[in-house]
């Protein structure tokens, strides 16, 4: 108790203030409104949490909503661990060239860039037209409007996030380490297996996280790119919100949501000693 | 001690500071001498403000602003918090009856509608709560270049019928206006002045042959009509005057009337209007017949009042949903039975629109 008041008396305390406030406005404050129309409806209800345990298609939402974002996570992770290997021992010309080609991507809107990919993917699309001239299929493959279009849309979005922390763990990572290991005589995969893989873990911690809580909220691109099996829980609260007019039924569908998420980090962190891993910069 | 006084203060001041904006909030009401009207874009929108803005501002001297699209939830989220800045809305029958299950329309004044064009604009179009401004409807839109109009679906048996008209469906999700239990229906066999009261079941059961022909349920009409220009779907149900606008502008796109569902865009007034003599006044304009003629020449809606037509060569009536060649072959949605309640309190408008999110879910 001392501490704390100290702590808030202190010049650290002060420099606090402003941030917390802020975030106290636009983030604490909106979601205590939420629960307010999740809990209440002319008094205290449960309703319209006995509503979401009665029907099953919620969960169903929830499930394709947890589907994607694990398989985009997945995804991501192995299309960028090598890439952010490359930069990482690569020369600093080559580093830059890669940087941007990152970037420039980055930068354009994720609507532009998703409806770019129904251009790209579809039946008369680029992809199509080069299979079909290539000969090596028969007809138009269905790339769109199933789990294909929503993962290539997503993981492209969602890469420059996994590609820049792994980045900058990697970068950190004492080379030194990789040389003993080799004139130590073990063999490259194996110091690739047991001595960088496990030094670049919090960066892989890291990018997971950042990833599968960006794909959790995606909304757009699996509504454009996706079909019926990849309703996301975002499109059923939007539902709920703009035809239905519900918002206490959105609100808690959002709850929902958080919760499990939330739910999905505590366990995640508790079985990996997560906060030893990515909490390990202060110490070492 | 002083400097770390200071500091903290400083620290207060600067989040004082950073939530300032949050607190005086400029009023976002209409100034006096403006009107807001909201509408759904695009093309109607200009059509809408070079002839009856234009109109309207130069009878009354008043300035107007012109908005899209008419969210109902931000109508309601206005309403419930006391910030009213929008006073005429055109919107859907559906987003009409959601917006009055929580009260947040004022009624029509009819009493500051010239009689005359009252008397040709359709009874069906004159609601408590909602007056129509443009009439469209749900129609049989195909590719022409991949179904040439020679040999393309006639009627929804046939767009029902993958065998002799294979090729991707496109139909709508979200959107008060699904699902098209009609369209259903009409497929089934049912005549179409045998329609209502649905009969849900069949309906649903002509729904369950449908899914497997869809390949992509659009949830905006914008995104149909890509869908149908770029290939994807040969055939879908949406508006047809989105189709024609389209086929105008050179893609490969055409429309049958046939059992199409006629709906309307209506006016309605938002609860907490400023000036309600102002924005009856700007209907009363709207539905002058010639400047109807005027919009519908640039969009191919419908207008609402029939005296339009006077004013319309034959060429620009027929593409249109409304032109007495092509309202023969269609119904009205009917509303009313989409707007009652049943024993639960719901009306179909939710209960089947609740139905149809978790069918679609649970493929």
């Amino acid at each position: 108790m001392q501490q704390a008041v100290r702590f808030w008396r202190s010049r650290e305390g002060a420099l606090i203030l402003p941030a917390l406030v802020f975030y106290l406005l636009v983030y604490v404050y909106p979601l205590v409104k939420m629960a307010g129309w999740s809990f209440f409806d002319h008094g205290f209800t449960l309703k319209f949490w006995r509503e979401l345990a009665r029907e099953p298609a919620y969960f169903k939402a929830l499930s394709n909503t947890l589907e994607i974002s694990v398989l985009v996570t997945v995804i991501t992770l192995l299309l960028s661990y090598p890439l952010a290997y490359l930069m990482t021992t690569t020369t600093p010309r080559a580093r830059r060239v890669l940087t941007v080609l990152l970037l420039i991507p980055f930068w354009t809107s994720v609507l532009v860039r998703t409806f770019a990919w129904l251009v790209i993917l579809g039946r008369n699309g680029l992809v199509n037209n080069l299979l079909l001239a290539l000969g090596l299929v028969g007809e138009p493959q269905k790339l769109l409007f199933n789990m294909i279009g929503v993962q290539v849309g997503m993981v492209q979005v969602l890469l420059p996030f996994m590609v820049f922390p792994l980045y900058a763990v990697m970068s950190r990572i004492d080379l030194n380490v990789i040389r003993v290991a080799r004139s130590l005589g073990a063999p490259p995969h194996r110091v690739l297996l047991h001595v960088f893989l496990p030094l670049s873990l919090p960066g892989v911690a890291a990018g997971c996280i950042l990833v599968f809580l960006l794909a959790v909220g995606f909304y757009v691109t699996p509504a454009l790119l996706g079909g019926p099996g990849q309703i996301t829980l975002a499109t059923m609260i939007d539902m709920m919100i703009t035809t239905f007019l519900n918002f206490g039924f959105a609100a808690t569908l959002g709850l929902l949501l958080l919760a499990v998420v939330a739910g999905i980090f505590a366990g995640v962190s508790a079985l990996l000693g997560l906060n030893r891993i990515v909490g390990g910069g202060a110490g070492s | 001690m002083k400097r770390r006084e200071v500091l903290k203060s400083a620290g207060i001041v600067t989040a004082a500071a950073l939530t300032g904006p949050f607190f005086h909030i400029r009023p976002a009401r209409a100034d006096k001498g403006e009107l807001v009207v909201v509408s759904w874009g695009g093309d109607y929108d200009t059509a809408l403000r070079e002839h009856v803005v234009a109109a309207f501002e130069k009878a009354t001297g008043y300035a107007v602003k012109l908005d899209a699209p008419p969210e109902t939830a931000k109508v309601k989220a206005m309403v419930q918090s006391g910030n009213v800045s929008w006073d005429v809305i055109m919107t859907d029958a559906p987003a009409v009856q959601a917006m009055l299950k929580d009260n947040l329309l004022e009624p029509i004044e009819y009493a500051a509608v010239d009689k005359a064009r009252l008397a040709k604009i359709p009874k069906e179009l004159q609601q408590q709560y909602a007056l129509g401004q443009r009439i469209y409807s749900f129609n049989i839109v195909y590719n022409s270049k991949l179904m040439p109009k020679a040999k393309h679906t006639r009627n929804w048996t046939e767009v029902w019928d993958a065998k002799n008209f294979p090729g991707g469906r496109t139909f709508n999700f979200q959107g008060g206006t699904a699902p098209q239990l009609e369209a259903a229906l009409l497929a089934d066999g049912v005549p179409m002045d045998k329609l209502y009261p649905l009969d849900i079941e069949r309906a649903w059961k002509m729904m369950d042959k449908l899914r497997p022909l869809v390949t992509k349920w659009y949830t905006s009409h914008a995104q149909a009509i890509q869908l149908l220009s770029a290939g994807e779907v040969v055939v879908g149900n949406t508006i047809g005057s989105r189709g024609i606008a389209a086929k105008k502008q050179g893609a490969p796109i055409d429309v049958d009337y046939n059992q199409g569902k006629l709906a309307s865009d209506n006016w309605c007034l938002v609860k907490g209007v400023r000036d309600k003599k102002i924005a009856m006044e700007f209907i009363n304009i709207a539905l002058d017949p010639k400047l109807q003629a005027l919009i519908a020449q640039k969009v191919p809606y419908g207008p609402s009042n029939s005296g339009a037509f006077e004013f319309l060569s034959a060429a620009e009536a027929a593409d249109l949903a409304t032109s007495p060649e092509n309202i023969k072959n269609q119904f009205w949605w009917n509303t009313d039975w989409w707007s009652t309640p049943g024993p639960d309190g719901k009306t179909p408008r939710e209960s089947q629109g609740e139905r149809f999110a978790k069918w679609m879910v649970m493929n």
